[in-house]
């Protein structure tokens, strides 16, 4: 086991854990930074995948973007902290029963592919390594460009549409000619509860 | 010297293909000339909007029938140009990405015009619950671009950014009415549920590129077609055999099914639709029930027929099974509905079954029942649902959407053809013999026998003679009923009586010569899976 291997599983158990904690958290507060946690986290895992402009993308959008953006609207939000102890006690057994089927499953096909390298067996094992394609010429960001403004551009494209139905919808939401049923922002009450 | 040399080599070897293949000839263009046409146009129409409604100097001018109008237009532009562009057989263009072929074109050729259909039938329903802003067109404009995309998309990630598009304006459309609590309701459980079902999609699609390394159904298609790595029928492919493991290529497949079905309201994913279809505007229900269906139809085949064909007959016992039950639940379901939404949202549910049925067929015959009966169900949907928008009650709550069955008591007093004409429609949804519905399902029955699923036809024929009973029950409502006072409706307008008109005539004339429909339908299924 390298070093690689070491971090790679300390990263992974981190992040599993927080994202658990993220569902089980009460206080939403806590459940945005954790939610920044395991982003940090990934992060950390896509460096040790050598992608480092998505990883770059994940810090700079996820953490420093939605996240922040979610804190804000909490601190907005008039949030009472409840205790869902009697729904989960009511739900527990089934929707439990469900997630354990459904995790085996995915385990057992999981440690079935990813066991060995079928290729060794076979007569298709290539034994002959072309060191050329090993080297890294071009960085992340290059790499990238050059796929998706060559060979999915059309992708991109409709990417770009999205984003505008996006913001359409963000104002038509939003935005309203007539101040009755707008929510604004009561100072008064958010500073004295 | 040894650096250059090795620029050189690493210059013939990347460089050279990747940029003789991304030049795009001005014909890879001319594929997607219809989608760029109508993304442009959408760009102009907002850009129109914005600055005309912002104009202080003409009093803020509500544009919204103009907008609708100029949509109709661009639709008919969309049209022409995917009639104009002539295909021989096949073709993709974009790397493999967008597919040209009969069941692109004539696909896209529906959506269109029945989108054109539609709009023509919510103008006065738009009018009379007074939304104003021309965004709402927009959006339709824009779920039209994505269904017609996708379509055309031969490859998963292009179908799921379609997909997005699609959904993306469908979840704004049905929270469009902000002072309704149904609306804004129904908007946000269908974000929800749409959310979940897209992410279940790119979960799918990367367990999939994880075990084959492609996304491109065309790829897939020269991996799996001949042979289906489970059954060795070639010597060369067992050694292959040893290397793929499949596994994990099902268990992706599974999680795109599933996705692909809740879109589709299929019944063990069902429960979303009538709840959604009864909250949101009924101007927006019409799009949901009708015309999606059809494009996500589409993907399927794409997936089952053109790249993972030899994989239907492991998934042929879940298809059946979940087109059976989805059959038993709309037929069940519907008896207890009062809302005519509702009621139609599981009568669509259970459409949505018997076109399953026909697909899980895998074969020629089951691929022609399955476009002719989607045709017909869009048709007779486009009829309903615009006799549903126009028929507008004289009452004191102006404001009411949604219709119970007592709204339509003694139809025939006050309006004698329209009475004849839903009755019409509602006998060819259930199915009627001199009604073109009876000949679709009749063909749905035979190809599922034809391909010996004997107890699943059997139980299918069954519902659809319960599901006959809901049918009946509006229709006695609009004939029979012992009502003292009789409601008074405001007069139909002359564009939706075309459009009602149309539908209706088409019905008897399509039974008196089905001929054109199944011509049509063969030329769609025509070499699909080459």
């Amino acid at each position: 086991m390298n070093l690689d291997m070491i971090l790679f599983f300390f990263f992974s158990s981190i992040l599993l854990l927080s994202s658990l904690l993220i569902i089980v958290e009460i206080n939403s507060i806590y459940s945005i930074l954790l939610l920044v946690l395991s982003f940090v986290i990934a992060t950390s895992l896509l460096f040790l995948l050598e992608s480092e402009f998505m990883a770059l993308i994940f810090i700079i959008i996820y953490v420093g973007a939605i996240s922040v953006l979610f804190l804000f609207v909490i601190i907005m939000l008039n949030i009472k902290i409840t205790s869902s102890i009697k729904d989960i006690l009511k739900y527990f057994p089934i929707g439990n029963f469900l997630g354990l089927v459904f995790l085996i499953e995915i385990l057992f096909i999981i440690f079935d592919n990813f066991k060995t390298n079928y290729y060794t067996d076979s007569f298709l094992f290539n034994f002959n390594i072309n060191w050329l394609y090993k080297l890294d010429y071009i960085t992340d960001l290059k790499a990238l460009g050059q796929i998706l403004y060559t060979h999915y551009v059309l992708q991109f494209l409709i990417a770009g549409a999205i984003l505008l139905i996006a913001v359409i919808g963000a104002v038509i939401l939003t935005l309203s000619p007539r101040k009755i049923y707008v929510k604004t922002q009561d100072t008064f009450r958010q500073v004295s509860r | 010297m040894l650096f250059f040399e090795l620029f050189k080599m690493y210059d013939t070897l990347f460089f050279d293909d990747s940029i003789k293949e991304s030049i795009m000839s001005l014909n890879e263009i001319s594929a997607v000339f219809p989608e760029i046409f109508c993304v442009l146009a959408i760009l102009f129409l907002v850009l129109h909007g914005v600055l005309l409604c912002s104009d202080a100097s003409k009093n803020f001018p509500l544009i919204q029938n103009s907008i609708l109008n100029l949509g109709i237009l661009i639709l008919i532009f969309t049209f022409i140009l995917i009639c104009n562009n002539s295909i021989f057989l096949k073709y993709s263009f974009f790397n493999n990405t967008i597919i040209l072929d009969n069941l692109t074109i004539s696909f896209k050729q529906c959506i269109v015009v029945a989108s054109i259909i539609c709009l023509l039938s919510i103008q006065e329903y738009l009018d009379d619950q007074k939304i104003n802003s021309f965004e709402y067109i927009i959006l339709i404009l824009f779920a039209v671009f994505g269904l017609i995309l996708l379509c055309c998309s031969n490859d998963l990630i292009t179908a799921y950014l379609a997909i997005e598009v699609q959904s993306l304006s469908f979840y704004l459309l049905a929270a469009y009415k902000k002072n309704s609590i149904f609306s804004t309701e129904s908007g946000l459980k269908y974000f929800i549920l749409g959310a979940f079902s897209s992410s279940m999609f790119l979960l799918g699609s990367s367990l999939i590129y994880g075990a084959i390394g492609t996304t491109n159904f065309e790829d897939c298609k020269d991996l799996f077609f001949y042979v289906y790595p489970g059954n060795v029928l070639n010597e060369n492919f067992d050694k292959f055999s040893q290397v793929l493991n499949l596994n994990l290529l099902q268990f992706g497949l599974v999680f795109l099914i599933i996705s692909l079905f809740f879109k589709l309201a299929l019944a063990p994913f069902h429960i979303w639709s009538p709840d959604i279809y009864e909250g949101s505007l009924s101007s927006s229900t019409i799009f949901f029930a009708i015309i999606p269906k059809l494009s996500l139809f589409s993907l399927l085949i794409r997936l089952f027929q053109c790249g993972f064909y030899g994989f239907i007959d492991n998934w042929r016992y879940c298809f059946v099974i979940i087109a059976v039950s989805s059959i038993i639940v709309g037929s069940f379901a519907g008896l207890e509905q009062r809302k005519i939404k509702s009621l139609l949202a599981y009568s669509s549910i259970s459409h949505m079954g018997y076109s399953l049925l026909a697909f899980s067929t895998g074969t020629q015959e089951g691929i022609q029942a399955l476009f002719s009966y989607l045709i017909i169900y869009i048709i007779s949907g486009l009829c309903i649902w615009s006799i549903f928008l126009t028929l507008r009650l004289k009452n004191n709550y102006l404001h009411k959407g949604n219709k119970d069955l007592s709204d339509f008591v003694l139809l025939v007093k006050s309006n004698s053809v329209l009475a004849i004409f839903f009755s019409t429609v509602l006998l060819s949804l259930a199915g009627f013999p001199p009604l073109i519905g009876f000949y679709v399902k009749l063909n749905i029955f035979l190809s599922a026998i034809e391909s010996t699923m004997y107890f699943a036809a059997l139980v299918s024929i069954i519902c659809s003679v319960i599901s006959t009973f809901y049918y009946i029950r509006i229709i006695k409502v609009l004939y029979f009923e012992k009502g003292l006072i009789g409601n008074l409706y405001y007069p139909i307008k002359y564009k939706n009586t075309l459009v009602i008109g149309f539908c209706f005539f088409l019905f008897i004339s399509l039974f008196l010569n089905p001929t054109f429909l199944y011509f049509y339908c063969n030329k769609i299924c025509f070499i699909l899976n080459v």
